[in-house]
């Protein structure tokens, strides 16, 4: 029976998923003058912004829509999601794009900078900030070694949901 | 409660629900077609066998994903439709309305799997007590009809219970009992019993057939067929008219004498259910005679005992029906039918690819256009571009078809949960409603079928609560004391148009106007304004949905303002149009598919925007002169009508919205009967485009369908002209919906 044949597949792929390092890698952009950072699996891709077809009436944080590759793609300015001041885009800008579980969402962001890999002991909760911190924070980063970098972890996937 | 194998693997579990949900939805029509013959009086006994096989398919499946409730449930259910099918309990209303509820149970149970709803464990429980007080209740029957007859007792004695349920059956019915003789040669004997049976078949039912062990040699066998029919021994045997074959009536013995010969006194009554089967089971090993609560799980209904062959032969009502369905029988083992199941969402990729195909044809059409016009040296060779271009277009358009018809499916889908509804509320309101249904076989996409179940159940349902009369109001008014409600559908261009009409009291104009401005819906001095149409659509506004309102007006309008959302949310209208003390009729008119839309592309404050073509009656070019502003509506003067009008610029809160020159342009939008201009700056020209939904962060955006590429990077919005005339004429909040967040720009 096929079905059976799919739900043996399925157990196999699981475990073979089993090993993987401790570290996790984070993917550094900025944002205002600040570092900012996201586990590099919550990306499907980093694109240069197309060009984007603005929505009339749509929510004050979307720019737009964009066609990758045959998918249509919200863009979210990141800035104006977080509550920063807005930016006008320019060369360096670039689209993060995430996958919510139903359809792409793009978020822009002034730039990307690199790839940090990042050990459980050099990520600090995000109630060090305080009291009520926003569900997309999800700690701060402080690499060892590369004392003054700071970086600020978002969750991307509860801001994917919704604008 | 999805602890099975199956998690993990949405694959898997995918195909699991579709099966289950498809198995459902059988169940719901075989239990509409009992319902049917049992208000005619005659149950064809196939129809119970399929209901059984359903049910015991749902059993094995569930019980291989873990679906615990569902199999408990249908182990249940299998008991009580045993019990059915060998004739110890009769079906009744009462016992099919056990078994309707078990299907929407079922329904439940599923999006409960699936995590939508509640898992439904107290009405489950409910239900499998119902099903057990049921299956308590037998009957004894025709005790020693069957003795009467001069049957040998060998095949009495190797007669299965559900076949000696059916000899009993026919006896009781008065039919004649034949026994036919008929010589088969091995070599041919599938074909020659088949064109007996064939042959028999329109005169009665078979009971049995078993070979007599006598008359054959190494290379024939001859064959006893049990027969009961109500025509003469003449009609039967010139009917089954072939070589070898011998027609003879079983003739009645006297009764006493048949007492005698079984050796057992006339049983007591309440011992009825046991008895029959020991007096005619006298040393039958294969089945132990099953007492109270039937069977256990031994003895398979779809294992090769004789029963099945009684089964397989289909009766001429059911046959058809159940010859291209899996699980009736041998049958299922080849398959019968053509057809593959296919994910909606791979047909959704492989339309996509179509569109982006289309979108390579437009290019290759510019370039071809360029090569021909700039240099003299490619001109041969554009030539035979635009050649080759024009056969994949014409090869593309058949394959965009193509897919479009295989999406397509008949509304039957969902008129057939419809009518089990129907069943169901008229019986909880005590209302006799007679759903009559034409257009079934209209085709429409299957993502729109879909949609469309819930809004129709909300309709039908308003209509037997609030529009069909109690019985006591319709006798006084002259009116039949059966309810009808229609539901019509049939295409109209490319849209289809469906009617849910009933024959109940109506809704009073005035009482809705007093009740809308009661509830602030709307001003006193606006109720005056408005048209005998827009004041019927005030049932379709969200305030209009409370009990206060409901008592006053009968409670029309019980969340028709969800029915109004969804069905726009698929690109359709609804309309509604009501006398008082005739019924009321609701109509919704929609796309035909979702996926390929013929569009004209134009543009508002320099974006490109695409209007449907399905939704536009022409384009012309903006007369200044010829608007008029009344009550602050810009309304146009169309070769002598008015024609309301709508800045899309202004709408949109587009910047250069007021400093514009030059002439615009009106694209004349009608959806339903509503018509509205809007207002555009350019026309850009006509295209066929693929439809892609936005995003969920911009799903409460109104006015727009979706979006689409342009072949050259840009991505446009398609307008929905529906909402947008409903957005701008219809009066009330929903004006405003959606724009709080404006004025970004």
């Amino acid at each position: 029976m096929a079905v059976l044949a799919k739900v043996r597949a399925a157990k196999r792929a699981a475990m073979r998923a089993g090993e993987a390092g401790t570290r996790t890698e984070y993917i550094a952009f900025g944002l205002a003058g600040e570092t900012y950072a996201v586990p590099i699996g919550q990306l499907a891709e980093i694109l240069r912004p197309p060009p984007i077809t603005e929505v009339p009436r749509a929510p004050r944080a979307v720019i737009g829509v964009v066609s990758v590759r045959g998918r249509l793609v919200t863009v979210v300015d990141l800035r104006v999601r977080i509550r920063l001041p807005p930016a006008s885009m320019d060369r360096r800008s670039r689209i993060l794009l995430v996958d919510n579980g139903v359809e792409h969402v793009g978020f822009l962001v002034d730039d990307v900078q690199q790839v940090w890999r990042l050990a459980p002991e050099e990520i600090e909760a995000s109630n060090v900030l305080g009291g009520d911190q926003a569900a997309h924070v999800a700690g701060i980063g402080r690499p060892a070694g590369f004392e003054g970098n700071v970086l600020i972890l978002l969750d991307l996937r509860p801001l994917a949901e919704s604008a | 409660m999805n602890e099975g194998g199956g998690r993990g693997d949405g694959g898997a579990r995918d195909d699991f629900f579709s099966e289950a949900q498809e198995l459902v939805d059988g169940l719901g029509r075989d239990l509409l077609m009992l319902d049917e013959m049992l208000k005619k009086g005659h149950v064809e006994p196939e129809i119970i066998n399929d209901v059984f096989r359903g049910v015991h398919t749902l059993k094995g499946l569930s019980g291989l994903f873990g679906a615990t409730r569902m199999a408990g449930l249908s182990h249940q259910l299998e008991d009580l439709l045993d019990e059915l099918r060998l004739g110890r309990i009769d079906v009744d209303a009462g016992v099919l309305d056990l078994l309707f509820r078990a299907v929407s149970l079922y329904a439940r149970i599923l999006s409960s799997e699936k995590g939508e709803a509640e898992d439904p464990v107290h009405d489950v429980e409910q239900l499998l007590l119902a099903l057990g007080h049921v299956s308590n209740r037998r009957e004894g029957e025709g005790v020693g009809a069957v003795a009467q007859y001069e049957l040998d007792p060998g095949l009495l004695g190797v007669l299965t219970e559900y076949e000696e349920h059916r000899l009993r059956a026919n006896i009781q019915q008065g039919f004649a009992l034949y026994r036919i003789r008929a010589l088969f040669s091995l070599a041919t004997i599938d074909t020659a019993l088949d064109t007996v049976k064939a042959n028999a078949r329109p005169h009665g039912e078979i009971i049995t057939y078993l070979p007599t062990g006598s008359g054959g040699d190494a290379d024939s066998i001859e064959l006893e067929i049990l027969m009961a029919s109500k025509a003469s021994l003449g009609v039967l045997s010139k009917a089954i008219q072939t070589t070898g074959v011998s027609v003879e009536e079983v003739q009645r013995r006297a009764l006493s004498h048949s007492i005698h010969a079984t050796g057992l006194p006339n049983p007591p009554a309440d011992a009825g259910a046991a008895t029959p089967s020991i007096s005619l089971h006298p040393a039958h090993p294969r089945e132990a005679p099953p007492l109270r609560g039937g069977r256990s799980s031994a003895p398979a209904p779809l294992s090769d005992t004789p029963s099945l062959v009684a089964s397989n032969v289909p009766s001429p009502a059911t046959g058809a029906k159940t010859s291209a369905r899996p699980g009736s029988g041998e049958m299922s083992l080849r398959s019968v039918s053509q057809t593959v199941r296919v994910d909606i969402r791979k047909l959704d990729r492989l339309m996509t690819i179509v569109g982006e195909l289309a979108i390579v044809k437009t290019a290759i059409a510019k370039l071809t256009d360029r090569a021909r016009s700039r240099f003299v040296e490619t001109r041969e060779f554009a030539t035979e571009l635009g050649r080759l271009n024009r056969s994949f277009e014409r090869h593309l358009a058949q394959m965009q078809n193509g897919i479009l018809e295989v999406r397509m499916v008949p509304l039957g889908q969902a008129f057939d949960k419809l009518a089990r509804i129907v069943r169901q509320i008229s019986r909880e309101h005590s209302k006799e409603v007679n759903l009559v249904v034409t257009g079934a076989e209209t085709e429409i996409d299957k993502l729109i079928v879909e949609e469309l179940s819930d809004p129709l159940m909300h309709m039908i349902r308003n209509a037997i609560d609030h529009g069909i009369e109690a019985r006591d109001d319709r006798l006084r008014v002259g009116k039949p004391v059966v309810g009808t409600i229609a539901l019509n559908a049939f295409q109209k261009g490319n849209h289809v148009v469906i009617e849910v009409e009933d024959d109940g009291s109506g809704m009073d104009p005035k009482a809705l106007t007093a009740a809308a401005i009661r509830r602030g819906v709307v001003t006193s001095d606006e109720a005056k304004e408005l048209s005998q149409r827009e004041v019927f659509a005030l049932v379709f506004m969200p305030g209009f949905t409370t009990k206060e309102v409901a008592t006053d007006l009968s409670g029309r309008g019980v969340g028709l303002d969800i029915v109004r959302t969804n069905i726009a949310k698929l690109g359709g209208v609804v309309d509604i149009m009501s006398d008082v003390g005739i019924g009321t009729k609701m109509t919704i008119t929609l796309p035909i598919t979702l996926a390929i839309i013929n569009v004209l592309l134009v543009e508002i404050g320099g974006n490109p925007f695409a209007i449907p073509l399905a939704s536009i009656e022409e384009a012309i070019v903006l007369d200044e002169g010829a608007l008029r502003t009344i009550e602050l509506r810009e309304v146009l003067s169309v070769r002598g009508v008015s024609l309301p009008v709508c800045r899309l610029d202004r709408l949109f809160g587009f910047a250069s919205a007021d400093q514009r020159r030059g002439r615009s342009f009106v694209v004349i939008a009608q959806v339903g009967d509503r018509r509205m201009g809007l207002i555009v700056d350019e026309l850009v020209g006509q295209q066929d485009i693929v439809i892609k939904p936005l995003g969920r962060t911009l799903s409460r955006v109104r006015g727009f369908a979706g979006a689409t590429e342009l072949g050259d990077q840009r991505v446009a919005l398609v307008l929905d002209a529906a909402a947008l005339i409903e957005e701008v004429l219809v009066p009330g909040e929903t004006r405003f919906f959606g724009t709080a967040d404006a004025g970004r720009s």
